[in-house]
């Protein structure tokens, strides 16, 4: 699987695009994050990799922007486990083992769209990075 | 000892350690054992309980002595790192304190973290300037050290370990910024400190066993009590420790600085105290358990010494990560770490077990009756409830050409939309009624605003005008916890009241 961020502007929002895509494509879109009024808005999703690419254009064709999340990633050796992250994320990405380690689910974790533990790590151990997924590099390189 | 005999002393236990045959437990341990076999088999069994905690203590530091430079210098200000280190004696000490932040990387990097780089052997560069006299005539300073260059090296914090500390929530509409972490509106979430069951002052909660000389576990060595900590609160459980131990000797990993956004920086400390169990009260004491340890869940949105109170929770309740606030579901978590504190009860049983950490009776207990006294202050500073008067209110199924005339008539700008209860619904000023006639719209729905920023009766003046300012608005609706509405405030309260 692929996650995407599709941004739409003021004048893209009217029309049901995501939808028209979706039943076109017949692609099983998985909706992680989704923020959009009249203004505008992003989505953050899923789409398995053989059909990636093809996504992709399609959005790209009717003029949205697509580009790669930045990835949430955890420096275990500077986590010392305090749980300040872990009420604070909307998808339970982050939890506590047996013996009161804190974990991170990268499956689960919604990506840079979300940040919300970010800032809130005392030990400066949580950062967004780029990702390196090899199923998206195709989408890296049309980006400006 | 006998096993009849219903005492045993720290020298008693000394001699055990060592032989290598003293019983050592972790809190963890011990609360087991206890709750399976009972307090006189605890007693029987057990001669030492290891308790810890891991956790924000910002009221930590260092004190540092240099040696002399050549020339001498006598220090006037000083920066290690970007850091300002205070100069609080003769030459060439110097006082680290974990909350100075760096002047380049403020909220970022601090004395908490200058203090960790030091431990770890990390060079670090040192500033200092100076008046000059006959005896210093120096007046600048800039030279690299590691730990090993400097003369003497301790940690010495005035307040820590904390018996016990707050659940810290957030009422408001605003992601607020706190020393208790990054709390989101709207009760989305809580926070707490300490270690609950493991922590050291919990366990002998009429410190019958540690005072002024017991030696302990701090940042990873061996440190001493020096006395109790600042604002020592025991009569509500809320004792602290003042704590010394040679910074040279302790390990980063029990050591670390700490970054609060918005708020500062810190140092994160491992401290643990053994309990040597002298009697069976000790045993029984040394049972207690997070479900009886209960603390007040706070509103942090309220920016006042007395902030109100949501009733109270376990620890048990803390650490099962959600509780209940006002009826609804709160998610929990923690910011000073478990697994660090059950790292300091089992690395002091190991150090006891080895025979390489003996036990001592204080020369002066901790005292038990010391109250916590609030500030004098001489300058009364106004509050929200100071200024405010009652709202001029409607309701939405009013129109507008009333409204307009109660703007007239009652000679104010904002008209406060309220529902049948008097909760607040939206606001509507006389530009917005202006605008109306202007657009020739007459439902009270097309002009009013819903997005309503507010204040509360027991703010600072100050912090509600500051709100007023930030969001380019005239006046704030003031209001209750419910959303009730109690009046409202203008910037012709506030510049009134500066003016006088």
């Amino acid at each position: 699987m692929g996650r995407i961020l599709i941004r739409f502007n003021e004048d893209q929002v009217s029309e049901p695009i995501a939808s028209q895509i979706i039943i076109e494509y017949k692609v099983p879109m998985a909706i992680l994050s989704a923020h959009i009024n009249s203004k505008g808005g992003e989505i953050l999703a899923e789409v398995p990799d053989d059909i990636l690419e093809k996504v992709v254009n399609a959005f790209r064709n009717r003029g949205i922007s697509v580009t790669v999340p930045k990835l949430i990633e955890v420096d275990s050796d500077k986590c010392f486990s305090c749980g300040s992250c872990l009420a604070l994320c909307p998808v339970e990405a982050i939890s506590l083992t047996e013996d009161s380690t804190v974990q991170f689910d990268k499956e689960k974790c919604v990506g840079s769209t979300c940040s919300v533990c970010v800032d809130a790590c005392p030990a400066r151990a949580i950062k967004s990075v780029k990702p390196n997924n090899n199923g998206t590099s195709a989408i890296r390189e049309k980006k400006r | 000892m006998s096993n009849q005999a219903k005492t045993r002393t720290v020298e008693e236990i000394n001699q055990k350690i060592r032989k290598g045959d003293a019983q050592v437990l972790t809190a963890e341990e011990m609360k087991k054992l206890v709750e399976c076999s009972g307090v006189e088999v605890a007693f029987k069994e057990v001669d030492v309980v290891t308790t810890g905690t891991f956790g924000a203590m910002c009221s930590s530091g260092a004190v540092v002595n240099l040696g002399h430079s050549d020339p001498p210098i006598k220090i006037e200000h000083a920066w290690i790192n970007d850091v300002e280190v205070c100069h609080p004696g003769a030459a060439v000490d110097l006082f680290i304190g974990a909350t100075n932040m760096s002047e380049k990387q403020p909220y970022e990097y601090g004395g908490g973290h200058v203090i960790q780089d030091l431990v770890s052997g990390k060079e670090v560069e040192l500033r200092a300037t100076s008046y000059g006299t006959d005896c210093y005539p120096r007046t600048s300073l800039k030279t690299t050290l590691t730990k090993d260059d400097l003369n003497q090296f301790y940690l010495l914090n005035f307040r820590n370990c904390y018996q016990r500390y707050n659940c810290a929530v957030n009422s408001s509409d605003e992601v607020i910024y706190t020393y208790m972490s990054k709390l989101l509106p709207r009760f989305r979430n809580a926070t707490f400190s300490g270690a609950g069951e493991l922590n050291p002052l919990m366990n002998d909660p009429d410190y019958e066993t540690m005072g002024m000389g017991t030696r302990i576990f701090l940042g990873g060595g061996q440190g001493y009590i020096i006395g109790e900590g600042t604002q020592h609160s025991p009569k509500n459980l809320n004792g602290t420790l003042m704590v010394k131990g040679d910074a040279k000797k302790m390990s980063p990993e029990f050591l670390q600085g700490g970054a609060f956004t918005g708020y500062g920086t810190s140092l994160y400390v491992g401290l643990g105290v053994p309990i040597p169990i002298l009697n069976e009260g000790l045993a029984k004491k040394t049972g207690i358990q997070d479900k009886d340890i209960l603390t007040d869940i706070i509103d942090y949105s309220v920016p006042r010494r007395d902030r109100p109170k949501f009733g109270q929770v376990s620890y048990k309740e803390l650490k099962s990560g959600s509780i209940a606030v006002n009826g609804k579901k709160v998610r929990v978590s923690s910011l000073s770490s478990l697994k660090m504190a059950k790292k300091v009860t089992q690395t002091l049983k190991s150090w006891i077990d080895e025979g390489a950490f003996f036990l001592t009776s204080p020369v002066e207990r901790l005292p038990t009756t010391t109250v916590f006294k609030l500030m004098r202050q001489t300058e009364e500073i106004p509050f929200v409830y100071n200024v405010m008067h009652q709202a001029i209110t409607c309701t939405e199924d009013e129109e507008i050409q009333a409204i307009a005339k109660r703007i007239v008539t009652k000679s104010v700008n904002h008209i406060v939309v309220v529902d049948e209860t008097g909760k607040l619904k939206g606001i509507v000023t006389s530009w917005d009624i202006t605008r109306a006639m202007a657009e020739g719209k007459k439902a009270l729905a097309d002009i009013e605003s819903h997005n309503v920023v507010t204040a509360k009766p027991d703010e600072p003046l100050e912090i509600a005008s500051k709100r007023m300012a930030q969001n380019n608005i005239s006046a704030l609706p003031v209001i209750d916890i419910e959303r009730k509405v109690l009046g409202i405030i203008t910037s012709e309260d506030v510049s009134r009241l500066l003016g006088r």
